[in-house]
């Protein structure tokens, strides 16, 4: 099920935790990391049929970590839904100048997340 | 723009009194022809002649003088460089003829502007502490995110009818936990509006002191006589200080805090202390209800410079400081040195030599840290000094920094063609702990650039030659210049 199989970058605890929950029942596979630099590299390692992003993680940050993915080739195309509790305008921007797939503010409503990634993965959604 | 207000000004009095020409210039010991061309500043007034018609319009002298509105000119001048108020309001040099025909209204204008400004810069302080305070921009993230946990986890026990009694149980937990945090961070906010009392302070405030002492052009004369009293006291062998401290016992300030200044620093600030009894009914009777001074920040900020302006008048008498400031062609080496003043007390009380019929070479004072903030400033009539760190980068107030110690000079032409001498010199105010960044401050006199020949500091500048073009404000001047970095909003 690699196709279903979803990187989830957040630090705060209870949210991934919450989102994890969510996005499992919908059918997808979920792994969790809460650091920017090992995000980097298990996106780098293993393929994922999408990323949630958050963008104000420890360690190497949401916008630098969706840089450095459209800049590699192998990863050009991987869905990224960035998450962040910065809504501000010019965050959104950045985000899609770097070329964020769809971005999603806190406080998010689940559906609306599990919406979007179903979306991205061409599943259909699945009932809970 | 004309430079003459006076005869709009005796016009508009003349009116208002009710007089016709022939019976002012009768009084005034004129024809009445030659009064129409005065007042329709054809001719020149001065002197004894402007003595007369004052006493015939039964006004005082200073009342027609014209270097007291030219702080209006310039201001209500600089309004119509403001492209969001200004649309329309026709050509710059109208101000002279407002401020000459209806003096009130031009005032009120004034007054308006300057509120408007101050409304402007608090709003921008408030916009700018909203956007960028750290502690409201976390705390604003971890709302966010704590009411994102809680939504999550309440959504999933609200729409799951599967979860299982252990998950039920975990996301219950989570809810609990954010919203005990989200408690502690509203908490947190609330304390923080409570007890942030922001004190919009009057952001003019410089502006209505600079008004103040620019209308009594620079020279207190009350404040000179009782700093000429004091010293009649003092005996020829008394030290100053010592003997103030006699005549006028007072609380002279800390010894242990002021002991980390320089000497000439601490004698100043031991006298200006000193000076608070004897000075203070002068210094109340010029600022308490001055109607330009409008807050209490700006009669504070004057109360201030006046006991400054009293301590210095102490320790630099007025008739003799002028004597040896004219025979060392205000050398400031020199006159810091015999008065025991610091290189920039010196300065600031050349500034100050403005009694009439004994007054000495006429300077403007600057004073700026090294990032261009202006701390001190005395403009000339037509040599205004920049208000906020935007200055023009060529005056030499600046390039001192780069040779701290040093006098740098320069002649210089504003865009209105008005020539000066200027002269500055950084200085450090207080000594730095070593390692530490140098506290500099750059102090700088100018004078109209004719009067250089008097002023020692130009000796072996060659005029023409060391004529540099420069401006006041970049977005308010018109050259075209390498050095810009605002493009001009007057072009």
């Amino acid at each position: 099920m690699s196709d279903r199989r979803l990187l989830v970058v957040e630090d705060e605890s209870n949210i991934a935790e919450a989102l994890s929950y969510v996005l499992r029942r919908a059918g997808f596979v979920v792994e969790t990391v809460s650091d920017g630099d090992l995000a980097l590299q298990r996106l780098q390692r293993e393929h994922f049929a999408a990323v949630v992003l958050d963008i104000m993680i420890p360690g190497t940050n949401g916008f630098e970590i969706l840089r450095a993915v459209r800049a590699d080739p192998a990863l050009a195309d991987l869905p990224v839904l960035v998450l962040t509790a910065r809504g501000q305008a010019k965050d959104r921007q950045l985000a899609e100048e770097l070329g964020a797939s769809a971005f999603v503010t806190k406080p998010f409503s689940n559906a609306e997340v599990v919406e979007r990634l179903c979306a991205f993965t061409g599943c259909s959604q699945q009932e809970s | 723009m004309s430079r003459d207000l006076v005869g709009l000004k005796i016009r508009a009095l003349r009116k208002e009194r009710g007089l016709l020409q022939g019976e002012l210039a009768r009084r005034a010991g004129i024809s009445p022809s030659y009064l129409n061309l005065i007042e329709r500043n054809k001719r020149a007034v001065a002197g004894g002649l402007l003595d007369r018609i004052a006493e015939g319009l039964g006004v005082q002298r200073h009342l027609l003088d014209e270097e007291s509105d030219r702080y209006i000119v310039d201001t209500l001048s600089e309004i119509t460089a403001d492209p969001l108020l200004a649309e329309g309001v026709g050509h710059p040099g109208a101000a002279v003829e407002l401020v000459g025909r209806y003096p009130g209204w031009a005032k009120l204008m004034l007054r308006l502007y300057q509120a408007y400004q101050d409304r402007n810069q608090a709003v921008m302080a408030l916009a700018d502490r909203l956007n960028r305070d750290p502690f409201l921009g976390e705390s604003i993230h971890r709302v966010l995110t704590h009411v994102t946990a809680i939504r999550a986890a309440a959504e999933i026990i609200e729409t799951d009818d599967a979860l299982s009694p252990l998950d039920r149980g975990k996301f219950l937990s989570i809810i609990a936990s954010d919203a005990g945090r989200l408690s502690e961070t509203a908490q947190g906010l609330s304390n923080f509006f409570d007890s942030a009392q922001v004190r919009i302070g009057s952001a003019t405030a410089m502006e209505h002191v600079d008004s103040f002492i620019l209308g009594h052009q620079n020279h207190f004369p009350a404040l000179e006589e009782v700093a000429a009293e004091l010293r009649r006291k003092v005996r020829a062998h008394d030290e100053p200080e010592r003997a103030l401290e006699r005549l006028a016992p007072g609380d002279a300030g800390p010894r242990k805090i002021e002991n980390v200044l320089p000497l000439e620093s601490r004698r100043f600030a031991r006298v200006k202390n000193l000076m608070k009894l004897p000075a203070k009914d002068a210094v109340d009777a010029l600022t308490v209800k001055n109607p330009i001074l409008s807050d209490e920040a700006a009669k504070a900020l004057a109360a201030s410079a006046l006991y400054s302006y009293a301590a210095a008048a102490y320790l630099m008498p007025y008739e003799e400081f002028l004597e040896a400031a004219e025979s060392c062609r205000y050398d400031l080496d020199v006159l810091s040195q015999r008065f025991e003043v610091s290189y920039e007390q010196a300065a600031h009380r050349l500034a100050t030599l403005q009694r009439p019929g004994a007054s000495g070479l006429r300077f403007a004072f600057m004073r700026s840290d090294p990032s261009g903030y202006v701390t001190k400033r005395l403009p000339l009539p037509r040599l205004p000094l920049p208000r906020y760190g935007t200055a023009c980068p060529l005056w030499v107030v600046y390039s001192a920094f780069q040779t701290a110690g040093v006098t740098v000079r320069s002649f210089g032409e504003l865009p209105t063609g008005e020539q000066f001498f200027f002269f500055a010199r950084a200085v450090e105010k207080l000594p730095s702990p070593p390692g530490a960044p140098r506290r500099l401050l750059s102090i700088m006199l100018a004078c109209p650039a004719e009067e250089a020949q008097r002023v020692s500091a130009a000796d072996g500048l060659n005029r023409p030659s060391a004529m540099v073009s420069l401006g006041t404000v970049c977005r308010l001047c018109p050259r075209d210049c390498a050095h810009r970095q605002e493009a001009p909003l007057i072009t």
